[in-house]
């Protein structure tokens, strides 16, 4: 994660002149414009704005959930422009973790199996031994069979990131993680985040107004007025 | 490519295995599970009673398929019959004088084997009080009709003779087991062995015998031998189908099982918007699950597969529930009605079993598969921005995979597609004019509450109605889907309620108590006022005197009969034998003219030249004459044609002025051809009547027989008994069907209310948090089902009203009539009912803390 590293390793996620619009009853407004952006493998990144700026809608163009109205964007290498829908799930399949502000875990199933899903898709022997090992690692060894509406908002949030963290991917996009808790169990959720994020050297790419959040990544960058600024950690106020 | 197969099927059993947890995914599961039982029962039991009830038929005709000619069949008929796996029995029918001392009669011999009878048993008295015996008089024994021994003044043990031999009588015959001779013969009966039929000696050249094969077997024997049949009747064979001529009872049982078989389709259409309804659910919950499985990759082949595989465990599951459950019912069913079943019924065939499953498959498919495909088409970025739902599937695709779907069905179950592509294109227009007027009855409903009377502090009636209806009216679309759904629900279960109604009536009219039971025949002219008067006061009911001639057809348009009828009719019986032909100034009773005019309606002239010349004249004049239009369907003759009668020795030619509809199975005279008056007085005539007489009016039966020696009274109690319980047997089965109808159309409102819950346990959440009161929120609900109840009940009520029409004219034969109390007891047992199962169900929301029914729709 040094400086150094960067110009020798290829950036895992690069943007570049990336711009989103959308059509508002006759008007089309501009969400993202000229929008430049280079994650190198290990990096955690935290991208604050305000309420609006568009932070939802540019995680959603970084993972390949949305397409860009121009601009070019490629993940691990791929350009997302030159792939279809089910080109971008495959190029997700395993290699990216999600964790949503409100948990999305199935409310049908276990803890155990909501971090078993993703594993699913792309079987592995073992899958239910790491999947227990990861929830063990949150905490959660003794949960396993409960089903979210038994869990506490805390505790489904920890699902999640044993499920994000699961697959052993190698980039892991963050929405607002703590954006449903209360402060205390939103530092310990934190805490949990960047704990996982160090074991697996994962690349972290989170979305926040938490700021207490975006200080503890390395970097950090403001969404204003559909462009990405570069911080200080010193102007990322308390 | 395989391992990625068995990944998606491992992947989505499991999934299937958790989602039992789900409302939904149990509510598909039942309805499933009801649409196999009900097309499987249903399938099972018509398919053993169909099976039982052509046995019946069977018995009346004396066989499956009856063969009869007036000579001896040749061996090789006989060998390719036995060979096709028939059983065959031979009986040889003629009319002879029969003797006992000074004492002769006519009688009606009938000269059977030791393979007599295929079914049944014939009731006989050997002296000791009836019995039930199934086989025929052995060897030198006679069996005597009771008129024919009380006319010999025979008893058990006397000996008759029979031509050159002489025969014991061995017992009085109550009832045979076959009534084939129908009033083809109207003298007494005499039946004997066939062993003695040579001693006899009357069997001679130019002797009028008839010859008959009777043979049973299995349904597949006969298919195989239509072109032999064919060949038949070509050949002037009358060849009786136990299939097509099941006689006196063709109507009722095809209408019966026509009724049936709608009935399992209604089942069917029930079950399938239930799955529907709880389709709807189940994609809106696996929305969240989709969008995240594209999130962690999948691709949309990979999320049709992985629902689509397992909807198919959960159809297979349920075919297999639902499959045991229609076999348990079906015995439970023939359990119940044994008691008053006398027919015995063969065992379940498979071939319902495998007509339930694919009635799952295709339910799951017509009524699933366009909302499942929604799955597919969710965007992963739903897991950022919740909003972001697929749209709806579009309404009129939903629709139209369902109604296609279901008309195949319709066209498998029915078998004519003219029909299933009928009612569904009515169906759909039907539909289209119910969506529209169900968003018309919405708009009116919230009109309506906001009109009503805001008085504060009352938590009255109008109060829970306004704020009721305004919730059903807001939910737009919803309460539009639920209106349509409870609408085909109401509007299945009237339909079979009505069918039901109408069948039973019809049944009922067409055999009244006072159906006659009694022919009297060969009342001479002279006798014709004072039969009439013995009559008069004693028989409740009777029928006008009809004269009778007989007469033969020996040309049609001026050509050969046999040449000038399509070749299957060329050994029709109206062909073979000397028709009985009658005149008469009006339309009989019970008859409907099809075409053409009666006699009385033809133009003077005419008319002025045949009632007075022809008499004189016959030759000169073609006469007018009415037809039975089955008659003329089968010789294909219209309006118009020609056909020469020779009566005696005179030639008459009639002309074809009108066709009529009759009756057959009405127990009056009927008449293939009528006459004008002024043609036939001048032939010899007898008079023919029918009269119902009471058991008890046994002395009025003496009494015509001392005073009218010569008229011939037929006795129909037995072949009245045997089709009014046939009717019983089938009314009973209708009406255990019509229960099951009723059962599953209720829980298809079960299943909707349930899948609708979350949305209505938010919205009493939210009705909690400010303030409302149980007593105020259970108003409201039982307002907002009530108003559900009703509109569906009054769009259920035209849609029947609508479809009942159609379907009595094209599917049953009935005459479409209205219903009034169908607007009456739809909306307000729609109101009833629903409002009832939404008040059981909505009962734990109540008890249930705001914040746990707002939990309900909440993010996780």
């Amino acid at each position: 994660m040094t400086h150094a590293s960067r110009s020798e390793t290829p950036p895992i996620l690069h943007v570049d002149r990336l711009a989103k619009q959308v059509q508002s009853g006759d008007r089309r407004l501009t969400i993202l414009s000229d929008l430049a952006l280079t994650v190198f493998p290990g990096e955690s990144v935290a991208i604050l704005g305000q309420s609006g700026a568009g932070k939802s809608t540019l995680l959603g163009l970084l993972a390949g959930l949305d397409t860009a109205s121009d601009g070019e964007l490629e993940l691990f290498g791929e350009s997302l422009a030159a792939l279809d829908e089910d080109g971008r799930a495959r190029l997700r399949a395993g290699r990216v973790g999600f964790v949503f502000q409100n948990f999305q875990l199935l409310p049908t199933l276990t803890a155990l199996e909501n971090v078993l899903l993703p594993l699913e898709l792309s079987p592995q022997a073992g899958a239910e031994a790491r999947a227990r090992d990861w929830l063990e690692r949150v905490g959660l060894g003794e949960r396993l069979t409960h089903l979210p509406k038994q869990l506490s908002g805390g505790e489904q949030q920890r699902v999640a990131l044993a499920r994000a963290f699961v697959t052993g991917a190698e980039l892991v996009f963050a929405d607002e993680p703590t954006g449903n808790l209360d402060p205390a169990t939103g530092e310990r959720i934190i805490d949990t985040l960047f704990a996982l994020n160090r074991e697996a050297g994962t690349t972290l790419v989170l979305v926040t107004h938490d700021h207490a959040l975006a200080r503890r990544c390395d970097r950090c960058l403001r969404l204003e007025s559909g462009r990405l600024v570069e911080m200080r950690h010193e102007e990322v106020s308390a | 490519m395989s391992r990625d197969a068995l990944r998606l099927a491992r992947l989505s059993a499991r999934g299937l295995a958790r989602d039992l947890r789900a409302a939904d995914v149990r509510a598909l599961f039942v309805a499933l599970a009801l649409a196999v039982a009900a097309s499987t029962m249903i399938g099972f039991f018509l398919d053993r009673l169909d099976r039982g009830l052509t046995r019946q038929a069977g018995q009346l005709l004396g066989g499956d398929l009856v063969l009869e000619q007036g000579r001896p069949f040749d061996a090789e008929l006989r060998e390719t019959l036995e060979t096709a796996g028939l059983t065959l029995s031979d009986q040889v029918d003629m009319v002879s004088m029969v003797n006992l001392g000074d004492a002769f009669q006519p009688a009606s011999l009938k000269v059977v084997d030791d393979a007599y009878p295929h079914y049944g048993t014939a009731l006989v008295d050997r002296g000791d009080g009836p019995e039930r015996i199934a086989s025929g008089p052995s060897p030198g024994e006679a069996w005597l009709a009771p008129r024919l021994a009380l006319l010999l003044e025979a008893e058990v043990g006397d000996r008759v003779r029979v031509g050159e031999a002489e025969l014991e009588v061995a017992g009085v015959i109550e009832r045979e087991p076959d009534q084939s001779a129908g009033f083809g013969n109207f003298n007494p009966r005499l039946m004997m062995h066939r062993a003695d039929l040579e001693a006899t000696d009357l069997v001679q050249d130019g002797s009028r015998v008839e010859f008959e094969i009777l043979a049973a077997g299995p349904p597949e024997a006969l298919e195989g031998l239509a072109p032999l049949l064919d060949r038949l009747r070509r050949d002037g064979v009358e060849v009786r189908d136990v299939r097509r001529d099941r006689p006196g009872l063709g109507n009722a049982l095809e209408r019966a099982e026509r009724y049936l078989s709608l009935a399992g389709l209604a089942a069917v259409l029930l079950a399938g918007v239930a799955v529907a309804m709880a389709t709807r659910r189940y994609v809106d919950r696996h929305l969240d699950t989709a969008a995240l499985l594209r999130c962690f990759g999948a691709t949309q082949g990979e999320l049709s597969r992985l629902f689509g595989l397992q909807l198919l465990w959960l159809a297979l599951a349920a075919s297999v529930v639902g499959a045991l459950l229609g076999l348990a019912g079906q015995a439970a069913l023939l359990g119940l009605l044994t008691a008053f079943l006398p027919l015995e019924l063969p065992p379940p065939g498979l071939l319902p079993l495998g007509l339930g499953v694919l009635t799952a498959l295709a339910v799951l498919v017509g009524f699933a598969g366009p909302t499942l495909l929604r799955l597919k088409r969710v965007s992963a970025l739903k897991v950022l921005r919740r909003e972001l739902d697929p749209l709806p599937a579009s309404a009129w695709l939903v629709l139209g995979v369902a109604s296609a779907v279901f008309g195949a069905l319709l066209w498998l179950y029915s078998g004519d597609a003219g029909l299933a592509l009928g009612l569904l294109l009515g169906g759909l227009v039907m539909l289209a004019a119910l969506w529209g007027l169900g968003s018309l009855l919405l708009a009116a409903v919230l009109r309506l509450a906001g009109r009503l009377p805001r008085r504060a502090g009352q938590a009255d009636l109008a109060q829970a109605l306004r704020l009721g209806g305004a919730q059903l009216a807001r939910r737009r679309t919803a309460s539009l889907g639920q209106l349509l759904a409870f609408s085909v629900t109401f509007f299945a279960m009237a339909m079979i309620a009505l069918v039901r109604g109408d069948l039973l009536t019809t049944w009922q009219q067409q055999l009244p108590e006072d159906t006659p039971n009694h022919f009297a025949i060969n009342i001479q002219p002279g006798e014709r006022d004072a039969f009439e008067a013995a009559l008069a006061g004693a028989a409740d009911s009777r029928s006008a005197l009809y004269p009778m001639v007989r007469g033969r057809i020996t040309a049609i348009n001026g050509g050969s009969p046999r040449e000038a009828v399509p070749a299957e009719a060329r050994g029709d019986n109206a062909l073979r034998r000397e028709l009985n032909l009658t005149w008469r100034e009006t339309l009989p009773e019970g008859n409907r003219l099809v075409a053409g005019a009666w006699f009385d309606e033809l133009p003077a002239a005419e008319a002025a030249g045949w009632y007075d010349e022809v008499a004189a004249e016959p030759e000169v004049e073609r006469v007018p004459i009415s037809m039975e239009d089955g008659l003329a369907e089968r010789f294909g003759l219209a309006l118009g044609d020609t056909l020469t009668f020779t009566i005696g020795a005179d030639e008459i030619v009639g002309e074809l002025t009108s066709l009529r509809n009759l009756d057959w199975d009405s127990f009056r005279p009927n008449f293939y051809v009528i006459f004008p008056p002024g043609v036939l007085e001048r032939f010899g005539h007898s008079y023919i009547t029918a009269f119902h007489l009471d058991a008890g009016e046994r002395e009025l039966q003496r009494r015509l027989g001392r005073e009218f020696p010569g008229v011939t009274l037929l006795n129909v109690d037995a072949i009245l008994g045997q089709v009014r319980d046939l009717l019983t047997q089938v009314t009973r089965a209708v009406e255990l069907v019509l229960a099951f109808v009723l059962l599953a159309g209720v829980s298809v409102l079960y299943a909707a209310l349930t899948a609708s819950r979350p949305v209505r346990a938010h919205e009493s959440g939210l009705l909690r948090v400010f303030g409302a009161g149980n007593r105020l929120l259970s108003r409201v609900q039982g307002a907002e089902f009530a108003i559900l109840g009703l509109a569906s009940g009054l769009m259920g009520a035209l849609l029947a009203e609508l479809a009942g029409a159609a379907l009595y004219v094209a599917w049953l034969d009935l005459a479409p009539r209205p219903h009034p109390w169908l607007w009456l007891v739809l909306p307000l047992g729609g109101a009833l009912l629903i409002g009832a199962i939404g008040h059981l169900l909505s009962r734990g929301l109540r008890r249930q803390a705001p914040a746990a029914s707002l939990g309900l729709l909440g993010e996780t």
